[in-house]
C-alpha cells in the first residue's frame, strides 16, 4: 500500500506518494519491472484545476527526459507536461479519453498518464527528486502560491 | 406545476466557468424559459435568507456548477433544497471543445456560445420536469 507525506495549507491538503520519484514541476515516475508509470502529483493537479482534456503521446513515441509527454487543458490553464524519464511510451491510460477528471480524483493511481519502457533509469533517477525532497519543494511552492508570489 | 423551477448557478466570482454558468442561467430565465424558471442566487440560500428559502420550498431546483467542486449543488442540498438535476459547465465544454470559454467579466464568443448550449440543455430538462409534473397532477 502506498504511503504518503502530507501537508495542509489553508483549506488545501497536498499528498506526496513515497513510492516514486518526482520532477520539480510535479510529474512522477514509479518504476515497475523496467518500466516507469508516469503521472501528475497531487499538488500539480490541484494547482492546475479540473482537467477538461488530457492528451498523451501515443505508444511508440520515443522520449528523452524533459520532452513533452502530453498536455492537459484545465479550467485554469493549458500545461505541457515534460516526461520525467527517457524511453518509449508503451501504453497510455485509456481512461483519460472519456474521463480525464480521473487525474484530479486519483493522481497517484487511476489517473496515471503513460507507461514508458525505460532507456536508462539510473540516469533519469539522478535528475529526479526523492519523495522527501519533492515534498519540501512542493510545500515551498504551495506557500509561495498562497502568498500570491 | 404550481411554482417556477428554480435555477441556481455557480456563485464563483472571478472564475470563467462560473461566469458561463451564470450567463446560461440568464439566457434560460430571461430568454428561453422565462415563464417556467426563475433565477435565485446561491448566496442568500447559503446564508439562510428567509425569503430565498421560502421561494425554493417545494419546487424543483436545477443547479449549474462551474467546476467539479459543485458548490451550487452541495450548498443547495445543504440548505434543504430539492435538486432535480445538476449540470456542470465542464461537462458541457468536454462535448464542445471548440467553444473554449475565456474571460470573466465579459466572456469571449466561445464562452457565450457555450452558455447558450448549456442553457438549451437545461431548457430541455425544464420541459421534461414540467411534463412529468403535469402527468402526476
Amino acid at each position: 500500500m502506498t504511503a504518503f507525506l502530507e501537508t495542509t495549507l489553508d483549506k488545501f491538503t497536498f499528498k506526496v506518494a513515497t513510492d516514486r520519484w518526482y520532477t520539480a514541476e510535479g510529474l512522477w515516475a514509479r518504476v515497475e519491472d523496467g518500466q516507469a508509470r508516469v503521472g501528475l502529483s497531487d499538488f500539480l493537479q490541484q494547482r492546475s484545476g479540473d482537467v477538461a482534456f488530457a492528451e498523451v503521446k501515443p505508444p511508440g513515441t520515443a522520449l528523452k527526459a524533459g520532452d513533452e509527454i502530453g498536455t492537459i487543458e484545465t479550467v485554469k490553464v493549458d500545461i505541457v507536461l515534460s516526461s520525467p524519464v527517457s524511453g518509449t511510451v508503451i501504453e497510455t491510460n485509456p481512461a483519460l479519453a472519456d474521463t480525464p477528471e480521473v487525474i484530479n480524483q486519483d493522481p497517484y493511481g487511476a489517473g496515471w498518464l503513460a507507461l514508458v519502457e525505460l532507456n536508462d533509469w539510473a540516469a533519469d533517477q539522478a535528475n529526479l527528486l526523492a519523495p522527501e525532497a519533492y515534498f519540501d519543494l512542493m510545500k515551498r511552492q504551495a506557500e509561495e502560491e498562497a502568498k500570491g508570489t | 406545476m404550481t411554482g417556477k423551477i428554480v435555477i441556481v448557478p455557480c456563485s464563483g466570482i472571478g472564475k470563467t466557468y462560473g461566469t458561463v454558468s451564470r450567463e446560461a442561467a440568464y439566457i434560460l430565465t430571461e430568454d428561453l424559459r422565462p415563464e417556467a424558471t426563475r433565477l435565485i442566487a446561491l448566496s442568500p440560500l447559503v446564508l439562510g435568507d428567509a425569503a430565498a428559502r421560502a421561494a425554493v420550498a417545494d419546487v424543483p431546483m436545477i443547479t449549474l456548477d462551474g467546476c467539479k467542486l459543485a458548490c451550487a449543488s452541495k450548498m443547495v442540498a445543504e440548505s434543504g433544497g430539492q435538486v432535480a438535476r445538476s449540470f456542470a459547465v465542464l461537462d458541457v465544454y468536454r462535448q464542445h471543445r471548440d467553444l473554449k470559454p475565456v474571460g470573466i467579466a465579459e466572456l469571449n464568443e466561445g464562452g457565450l456560445k457555450l452558455a447558450q448550449v448549456l442553457a438549451e440543455e437545461v431548457a430541455a430538462v425544464v420541459d421534461t420536469l414540467r411534463q412529468e409534473e403535469g402527468s402526476h397532477a
